[in-house]
Formats: structure tokens, sequence, C-alpha cells
């Protein structure tokens, strides 16, 4: 008896096995289909301005060439805008994850009076499209003497950002149960320390997802940044892009070295938090 | 009494919650909209700008683009864009949440490195998709000869007006998908794993825990994924933008790229307010359906 | 956490401030905005900030501080500054643009400053026309260039070929030198939807006699049926749609066109990218019963409104459009001075057998517009090539269109 159970589970786990493995390649093909693209950012970086318009089409290149990034890295400007992305991408995480969390648990754990209204201002401000806010935009940050500033593209990109959290962690919040509250308040905390000290850390998981949102809405903003700020040295790296695109043409080889040098500061932070990202989201918010 | 005290509280505490960030939105969004909603009655362009000579003209200027052929064509394009987009962006970036949920070796990789897709400035993206693209040089086409699926002479696909919209909305999917993808998942680790267990007791098939758990459970997410998604297609720029420019032809115009040409490079600003003022409209419509759906849910 | 967060905003708020220099003392300190391209030394932004440097260097009384600004990215700021008043002091523009943006009153009017300069007899009036509005001068035409036909002459003896003069031969010779087994197209143009595509159909339609009051009229067709019957011969790519200038030379450097129909700013990158490749260029080849032609093109500097000391500011156009620095600056950088006697001044252009060929074509070089609306006009005529060159309309047809919405501009 004990060997007929004992097979069973053997076969079936060996089943398992080979069902995981069927898994395995299926998501390898579907890594390989989607992901091509970016290995073709990563070569074409690699090949010379020649063989950029070479019509036969080399899936290596044919004079392996590091040019593309030393042009890239030399750029007098490139730790300037390095610092300034940073700097933008940095401050909106923050201005948007503080005010966007805020409201979105407002609006899921309280009977806030005009829900409706509320939630209705928020997805209509995220629907003027971008490039017609500028002007007005510009002028409210010329009167306030922004120009030339940090806080004026933030500032413009929060209002991107903001409505985002609230739309995304509402839900969230919702899930989270009554119960938690209440063992919050016999702890004597108030709606506030309540939030900070019992809500978030278990909302951990959609906190990070939010921030690096956040994180990257600010690091590939290219209108804002540009129009606010002339100055190239206030400029980010996104702003570098029509270097590549002038009257000489498009240097292919350039800007996908560029694109490469872009993504590459936003791929190790999302490697370093991965952990958050990818092991919080399965194990899931509710622990009963 | 007491309890309508303690009812009180909850409102105003809630409301603290919430006003600092509403504060903050009024306060830079106003502005913007009523500056655009009041040059869409007035009819400034390059040749009565210095003299501010423009005069209150009233719904002239969206009676003359409703009747404009290429706005029309924007339009229609606009929504045919999205509605193909988000179909495509949905469920693929559904099957491939459950799929990933499942437990396999490579799942929790592989899925993070789709996610790169989306983390890619669209500047960046829109860029390498216009040089894969390419009819001579491009490596999709390429492909497509080693694949043996090139039937004729290589697509133009972005000089071929009947082509490039489906680049432009292959393009969109890629980024669009990781971003599905990611949301359905997080809102999919919210459900308990116990009612998939006690259903599988029950003796529910593969289909039946899909439609009958998951799918309702996750409908907060489902509304959300989508109504974020539809928000942000609809309104698409930089992506055209950088891939073709609305062209060729206007193949691949849509109303936000109609509204900035009419502003930034035909100086029409009046027309160029009211072309975006309608793309809002558009979206306020569906925006209040949404609210409508929501409601009906949550005790509001 | 709280206190993280404060930190961190303090440590960008002190890092922002770093940003801003200090000025030097006494001078009047003035901004300049270009779009010079700064990729080789050679290139025009490289000489262009060498002029601005010894300008700063050589006087003690004004300050020059340089930005450059992507083009698409620089109109869109005149546009907002005119309506905000943050504008830089001094401002380049393409030529066509200019007028627009007079009219908004992003240039002030110096035209009295001028006049005492005293020079203004030197120069060309075609340059000059871009910068005029209603009789008054808002600004100096720097530099000028025209189009020329590029030609590799290994591809065209190999094919038995000579150098085409007219449309006729044009038509010959491209086909002779399109070779579909290497995908070696005989000829290339630019004509992507936007100013460059106007610009590169310019020399076709004023060749055979064509008029912008009369876009539809009998040359103007001729003009564009040709160059479709060049797609339609398969000599010419129809991805011409989607190449600007720079990569119609980019195909030509590597190879993949035999001849293409370019400007002067294209020959340093050729001598740098294809150093083995012999080539050379000729006019524009003319209309079988038609005349020479070109378009000219070339940037214009203007004081802003926004400028507080405009005396200073022309201080350092005076030095910038002075003989010699006009001169010296479109030697180097392979573009055409708009004084005449800057021209007369050097050798390269009567000597070079490159830049002999544009100094020549110049004087058929023709300026667009001016019209302050300018855009609209040059959209209509390249969406009616785009139209024809994607066969969704005939010429004839295209350009009624497009006479339709000219004629309703020039009108008004």
């Amino acid at each position: 008896m004990m060997d007929r159970v004992d097979k069973k589970l053997r076969v079936e786990s060996s089943r398992a096995t080979v069902r995981k493995l069927g898994m395995d390649f299926i998501a390898l093909l579907v890594a390989l289909i989607f992901l091509f693209p970016l290995y073709w950012i990563l070569i074409s970086s690699f090949k010379t301005d020649v063989e950029i318009f070479d019509k036969n089409i080399s899936f290596w290149p044919r004079n392996f060439s590091f040019s593309p990034w030393v042009t890239q890295l030399n750029d007098n400007d490139f730790l300037f805008s390095l610092r300034n992305s940073l700097i933008i991408a940095a401050s909106n995480m923050v201005l948007s994850t503080v005010l966007g969390c805020t409201a979105a648990y407002g609006l899921a754990r309280f009977k806030t009076p005009g829900k409706r209204v509320i939630i209705l201002v928020f997805l209509v401000t995220q629907m003027m499209p971008g490039s017609l806010l500028l002007t007005p935009l510009y002028l409210m940050f010329t009167k306030a003497g922004l120009l030339n500033s940090f806080p004026a593209p933030v500032m413009a990109i929060a209002t991107g950002s903001i409505p985002f959290i609230v739309v995304i962690m509402r839900p969230f919040f919702l899930s989270l149960p009554k119960s938690l509250d209440e063992a919050a308040r016999i702890d004597g905390c108030n709606a506030f320390t309540s939030f900070t000290r019992i809500m978030l850390p278990i909302a951990r998981v959609g906190l990070v997802t939010c921030m690096v949102f956040c994180f990257l809405h600010g690091w590939n903003d290219l209108l804002y940044s540009m129009t606010f700020n002339v100055k190239t040295a206030m400029r980010p790296l996104t702003a570098n892009i029509y270097k590549f695109m002038d009257k000489y043409g498009t240097k292919w080889n350039q800007i996908m070295a560029y694109g490469a040098i872009l993504v590459i500061p936003v791929l190790v932070i999302f490697v370093g938090l991965q952990k958050y990202i990818i092991g919080g989201l399965t194990s899931g918010a509710v622990k009963e | 009494m007491q309890k309508l005290l303690m009812r009180k509280r909850d409102q105003l505490t809630g409301l603290v919650f919430v006003l600092p960030a509403i504060l903050y939105m009024l306060v830079l969004m106003v502005y913007p909209l009523v500056y655009n909603f009041i040059l869409s009655f007035r009819n400034l362009t390059v040749m009565n700008f210095k003299n501010n000579a423009a005069v209150f003209i009233g719904f002239e200027n969206y009676l003359n683009i409703f009747r404009d052929k290429d706005f029309q064509q924007a339009l229609l394009q606009t929504l045919w864009f999205t509605l193909a987009c988000i179909t495509v962006q949905f469920s693929i970036g559904f099957v491939l949440a459950v799929f990933f949920n499942a437990k396999f070796h490579l799942a929790k990789p592989v899925r993070g490195m789709m996610l790169v897709a989306w983390m890619m400035p669209i500047s960046v993206t829109g860029l390498l998709f216009k040089y894969m693209f390419l009819t001579e040089g491009g490596v999709i086409n390429e492909l497509l000869k080693v694949f043996g699926l090139m039937f004729g002479s290589p697509p133009g696909w972005l000089i071929d007006p009947k082509l490039a919209m489906w680049a432009v909305i292959i393009t969109n999917c890629w980024i669009g998908i990781p971003f599905n993808m990611l949301l359905l998942t997080t809102g999919m680790s919210n459900i308990s794993a116990d009612i998939y267990e006690s259903a599988a007791i029950d003796g529910c098939t593969v289909f039946q825990k899909f439609f009958l758990i998951t799918v309702p459970m996750l409908k907060a997410s489902i509304l959300s994924v989508l109504m974020l998604g539809f928000i942000y297609t609809f309104k698409v720029f930089d992506l055209i933008f950088m891939m073709t420019k609305g062209g060729p032809l206007n193949a691949t115009e849509v109303v936000s790229t109609y509204s900035y040409r009419q502003s930034f490079t035909l100086f029409n600003f009046s027309v160029g307010s009211a072309s975006a003022i309608i793309l809002f409209v558009c979206l306020m419509t569906v925006g209040v359906f949404y609210l409508r759906m929501i409601q009906k849910d949550e005790a509001m | 956490m709280k206190k993280l967060v404060v930190l961190f905003l303090a440590l960008s708020l002190l890092l922002s401030m770093t940003a801003f220099g200090v000025a030097a003392e006494g001078k009047v300190e003035l901004s300049l905005w270009h779009y010079f391209g700064t990729d080789y030394e050679y290139s025009d932004g490289s000489i262009f900030q060498k002029d601005i440097d010894n300008f700063n260097a050589m006087q003690d009384k004004v300050h020059i501080t340089y930005e450059f600004v992507a083009r698409e990215d620089l109109l869109r700021q005149y546009q907002m500054g005119a309506m905000s008043g943050e504008l830089p002091d001094i401002g380049m523009v393409d030529n066509p643009d200019m007028a627009s943006y007079i009219q908004m009153g992003v240039f002030a009017d110096i035209t009295d400053q001028l006049n005492a300069w005293g020079q203004l007899d030197q120069f060309f009036p075609g340059p000059l026309s871009s910068c005029t509005q209603d009789g008054r001068i808002y600004g100096l035409p720097h530099n000028s260039n025209c189009l020329c036909l590029f030609y590799d002459v290994d591809m065209l003896e190999a094919a038995g070929q000579k150098v085409p003069e007219t449309w006729s031969e044009l038509r010959e010779v491209a086909k002779a030198l399109t070779d579909p087994s290497v995908g070696r197209y005989g000829l290339a143009i630019s004509a992507v939807k936007n100013e460059e595509g106007t610009f590169q159909f310019m020399p076709w339609f004023i060749s055979a006699g064509g008029k912008l009051e009369e876009l539809n009229g009998q040359g103007c067709v001729e003009a564009l049926t040709f160059l479709n019957d060049l797609i339609l011969d398969g000599s010419m790519p129809k991805d011409i749609v989607n190449f600007s200038q720079g990569d119609c030379n980019n195909q030509f450097i590597s190879g993949n066109v035999a001849m293409q129909v370019n400007g002067p700013w294209n020959v340093a990158s050729v001598k740098e990218l294809a150093p083995d490749k012999n080539w050379a260029v000729a006019l524009v080849p003319r209309a079988d019963n038609g005349v020479h032609a070109s378009v000219l093109g070339g940037e214009n500097f203007g004081i802003t409104t926004a400028c507080k000391d405009v005396d200073a500011a022309f201080e350092f156009l005076k030095y910038l459009m002075s003989k010699e620095v006009s001169a010296d600056f479109c030697e180097v950088a392979g573009k055409f001075s708009p004084r005449a006697d800057s021209t007369a001044s050097k050798d390269i252009w009567v000597v070079d057998p490159i830049f002999s060929v544009f100094a020549d074509n110049m004087q058929y070089a023709m300026p667009r517009g001016p019209h302050p609306r300018w855009p609209e006009i040059s959209t209509a005529i390249s969406v009616a090539e785009h139209e024809v060159f994607l066969g969704a309309k005939d010429a004839q047809t295209a350009l009624n269109d497009a006479a339709a919405t000219v004629k309703s501009i020039l009108g008004k």
C-alpha cells in the first residue's frame, strides 16, 4: 500500500518537474522574443558609424567599437546631467510618494466626504496632454522665478506621478483588514501614527513599487526638464538626446549607447531592490 | 451622539490625509486648464500675437476643428490606437501575469527582466524601434527574411501609411505589457492561496478557478489598470512624436500630435488649445464612467 | 525615515545651488542661444564658440555666455519666451523661421543701429531679406548655404556616364547607377515632412519656372512629377520621405546612394568618414527647358526684445559679422558669407574644386519667403510631396490642394 502511494507521489512529482521544465522553456522563449530589442540596443551601441548604415545587417558587431560609449562618457556635460537626473528622479520619488500615499490612504480607510469628486479630480488632472500643459506651467514658473531650477521640472513631473500612485495604492490600502486598525488603536496610536508605524510597513511591498515608478517617471522625463531648464548645466541626461539627431543625421550607434547608459542605473537600482519588488509581490500583503 | 462625533472625526481625518495632494494638484493644474480653456475661445495666431489683437470667437475653433479632415482622422486613429493597445496589452499582460505566478525556476527572473521594457525612457524606446523598423537596414525585416516570413518586398513599416500604425501599436504594446503584467501580479498577490486550495478540494477546474475566483477578486485592480492604461494611451505623444511625428501622411496622427503641431509648428495657438480640450473632454467621459463602476463595488 | 527625507531634500537644494556660477564684476553679461553642433572640431559649433571666446577676451565691457539649445527646442523656447519675456539676449534662428518670430515680437528692431554702422551695403539682398519686415531690420544673416549635386566619380565612370546637367540626363544617369543587387540607389534627396523637405524641393520647382503663388502651375507640377518618376523608376528609394538631409549624407557616405542633393556643411563629414571616396559636386540639374536654381539656407542672429542692453549686444553683432570674422568662420565651417567683401577675400570659394561649385550655385539660390506664416506654407508643400511620393494623389491634385492653402495664406 505504501509502495503504491510512494510510486504515485513519485510519478506526480516527476510530472510536476516536467511541467516546470516545460514552463521554464516557454518562459525562456518569451524572454528571448520580448527582450530581443534590448539585445539590439546593446550590440548596436558597439558598432562603428559605418557599420550602422550597412545594408547587410550584422547580429554581432563586425568591428567591435567602444567609441560610441567613449563619446557619451567623455561628454563634458555627462556628470552634470547624471547628477541632475538623479536629483530630479529622487525628488519626484519623495514628493509623489509622500503626497500620493497619504491621499490614497485617506481615500481608502476613512469616510472622507466627496470621495467621488476627489478621485475625479485626480483622474481629471491626468487627462491634459503634457505638451499643452507646457505653456501655462512655463508661464507660472516664470512668474515664480523657478526657471532653470530643480523644483520646476520636479513639480511638473509630480502632477503625473501623484494621481498614478493614488489610483494604484487605493485598492491596496482597501484590502488591508480593519482588524489592523483596531489593533493599532488599542496599542495607543492615533490615525497618523497608525499610518506610519503599522500600515506603511505592511504595505511596504506596494510602497516600494510606487517609489520605483516615481523614480523612473522622473528619470525618464524629457519634455518638462527640457522646457523649464534651458541651461545645459541644469539639464538631465534625457535632454542630451537631441545632440545625436542634428543635421549630421541620426547616429544610431550613439543613440543606442546613450539609451543603454540611461537604462543602466535604473537596472542597477531595480536589481538591488528586486527582493522587495518581485519577492514581496508574490508573498502578498495579507498575512492571516 | 458618540457615534456621530466619531463619524465626523473619521471624515475629518480622512480629509486631512487627502488634502495635501489635492491642494497640490489644484494649484498646479487649475491655471493650465483655465488658460487653455480661455485660449480655445479666442483666435490667437502668430499674426495677432504681438498686438494682443486676438478676439473672442466663441465655439468657432471647435467647429472648424471638427470639420477638419485631419482632425477627424486623428481622433479616429487615437481611438483605434487606444483600443488596440489596451486589448493586446491587457490580455497578454494578464496571461503572462497568471503564467509567471506559477512556481517554476525561471518565473521570477524572467518576469523581472521583462520589466526593463517599461523602464526605458519612451524617447529611447521610440528611437530604438524606429531603427528596428527601417525598411532596409532594420532588423525586424531582416528577422522576417531569416525566418522565411517575408513575402515580396520588405514592408516599409514607417513609410507605408497602411503599416505605420501597426508599427506604433506594436511598440506601445511592448512597453505596456510588462506594466499591465506587474499591476495584475500585485493584485493577484492579495488573493490568499487558501481560496484556491479550497476551490481545488471542491473540484474546480483551472478555468473555473480563473473566471470564478481570480477575475472577480481582481476587479479593482483590473479596473484601475484599464482606466490608467486608457488615459495614458489616449494621451500618447512622446512615442509617436519620436517614431513618426504623426506621419506618414497623417497615418499615425493622434489628437495630441495634432494639438502640438497646431500650437508649436503652425502657431495656431487657439486651435491647439481647443483640440487639447477636446481630448480632455473625451477622457473625462471615460473617467466618469470608471467612477460609476468602482462606486458600485465599494461603499462610497 | 522623516529625518532622512529632510536631509535628502536639503542636500538636493544645496547641490542645485552649486549649479549657478558667479557673474563677472563690472561687465555687461549677455546670454546667447544657438544650435550649432559641436560634434567635430571643424563643425560650426566649435568655431562659433571660439569666435565668442575671442570676443570676450579682446575687450572687457561685454561678456557673452553661450548655450547650445537644439533647434526644435530653441524654437519652442522663443515661442514661450514671447509670452513670458524669458528670452536670451541674443538668439540664433533659421532664416525662413525668423519672419514668424519677428511677427511675434521676439526680435528687436535694430535698423537704426545698423544704419549707423554703415556696412549694410556689403550684405547680399537675399540673406538680408530674411531679417527684414515692413521695411525694418531685426537682425543680421550669419551664414548662407545652398544645395548642390554630390556624386561619386568612380560609380559614374564605372557606368560610363557623365555628370548630368538636365533632368532628362539625371533620370538616365540615376537609373544607370541603380544596382539592386548591392542595394544601391542612383539618387537621394530629403523629402521628410518638415522644413528640410520643403528646402530640398525648392530648387526643382524654381528651375521649372514654378511660383509659390501658383503652386499648381505647370512648373511645380512638372517638378513634382519628375521627382516621383525617379522613385517609380526605382532610382530613388521611397524611404526619402523619412530621410533628413543628414540621413541622405550618411547614405551617400556608406555608398548606398550614388548621388545626393545636399549642402556644403556635409563636405567635412564626407571627407572625414569616407576619405577614400572619389567624389565631386555639380550644379543641381536644371529642368530641360528651365534655368539653374538652388535654394538659400543659413542662419541669422538677432537681438531679442528681452535684452536690456541693446548697444552692448550690438557690439557683439558687429564683431560677429565683421568682414574678417565672417570670412574666417565660413571658410572653416564650409558655409558662405552673406557679405560680398568677405566672399571676395578668400580663395577657397574660387579655387577649391568643391566649394567653388557651391559658390557658383549661390547666385541662383532663392530665399524662402520671408513670410510670418511660412511654416504653414512649408507644411502645405511638404504634404503635397508626401502625397505624391506615397502614391496617395497625383501631382496635379496634390498641388491643387496645396495651392489653395497657400493662396489663402498669402492673400491675407
